[in-house]
């Protein structure tokens, strides 16, 4: 990849990574919020705002941020599977990605049930905002880790990394330094 | 002066680092408490279908 669209890509990537930590920040408010008011109205209300930004900013960044991710992977010496904390991140990624997905129907149930005036249904509606806390705080713990590792780059080559790395100090000695150096 | 710094040419692949080890026990740990809560039903049943109501057999009468 040559250098100026590796920063663009970069850049991409650090972006919509981080805007999905933030996203998900702000859906732990809204549940937080929720959780601490006893009026019937916040509720609905935030149940349909946690909806909205699931779909219309969560999910959006969550899969910017996968593709950014595998394209910095494939298209750099990194690779995907070379490094443990490059596979790390990406199973990461994907769990949290999947999780997210399956947990958006359930907030578009809830959303669903809070939007009919006639429900009355506010127990239920309270109900389901532990599951929420616990799924937007689980993903927000991983959605870190994955951001320290990426800081981070903890050592450590899988044993495909290392026959790959293998292969070309063996056919070219001077061009590995620079990423393992 | 020069110096060459030559590294070892290592015939086998290096071991899983420590860190890889603690997040796969991490990681066992945490799949298995996911098993246990959604097979023994602690948490109640998993998923939007947990919220949507059974439908209720219906009985047809038969007008004659």
């Amino acid at each position: 990849m040559p250098p100026g669209l590796r920063k663009f890509a970069l850049t991409a990537h650090i972006t919509f990574s981080v805007g999905w930590i933030g996203a998900v920040v702000g859906f732990l408010a809204l549940v937080i919020a929720a959780m601490t008011r006893e009026d019937a109205q916040t509720l609905r209300a935030v149940w349909i705002a946690m909806e909205l930004t699931g779909w219309f900013a969560i999910v959006p960044l969550a899969l910017a941020s996968l593709l950014t991710g595998l394209v910095m992977s494939l298209g750099t010496r990194w690779g995907l599977f070379r490094h443990y904390w490059v596979l790390v991140s990406f199973t990461l990624t994907i769990l949290a990605t999947l999780v997210l997905l399956s947990n958006m129907q359930t907030v578009s149930f809830f959303a669903g049930l809070a939007a009919e005036t006639n429900s009355a249904d506010v127990d239920e509606l309270r109900s389901g905002l532990w599951g929420e806390l616990l799924h937007a705080g689980a993903g927000l713990l991983v959605l870190i880790v994955v951001q320290v590792l990426n800081v981070y780059k903890p050592r450590g080559l899988t044993p495909y990394g290392w026959r790959k790395q293998h292969e070309q100090r063996t056919a070219s000695p001077s061009e590995d330094a620079a990423i393992n150096g | 002066m020069s110096q060459t710094h030559i590294k070892p040419n290592h015939e086998s692949p290096p071991g899983t680092p420590r860190w890889v080890k603690v997040f796969g026990i991490i990681a066992l740990v945490v799949v298995l408490l996911f098993v246990i809560v959604v097979f023994t039903s602690i948490g109640g049943p998993h998923g939007p279908g947990r919220h949507i109501p059974t439908p209720t057999p219906t009985i047809e009468v038969q007008q004659p």
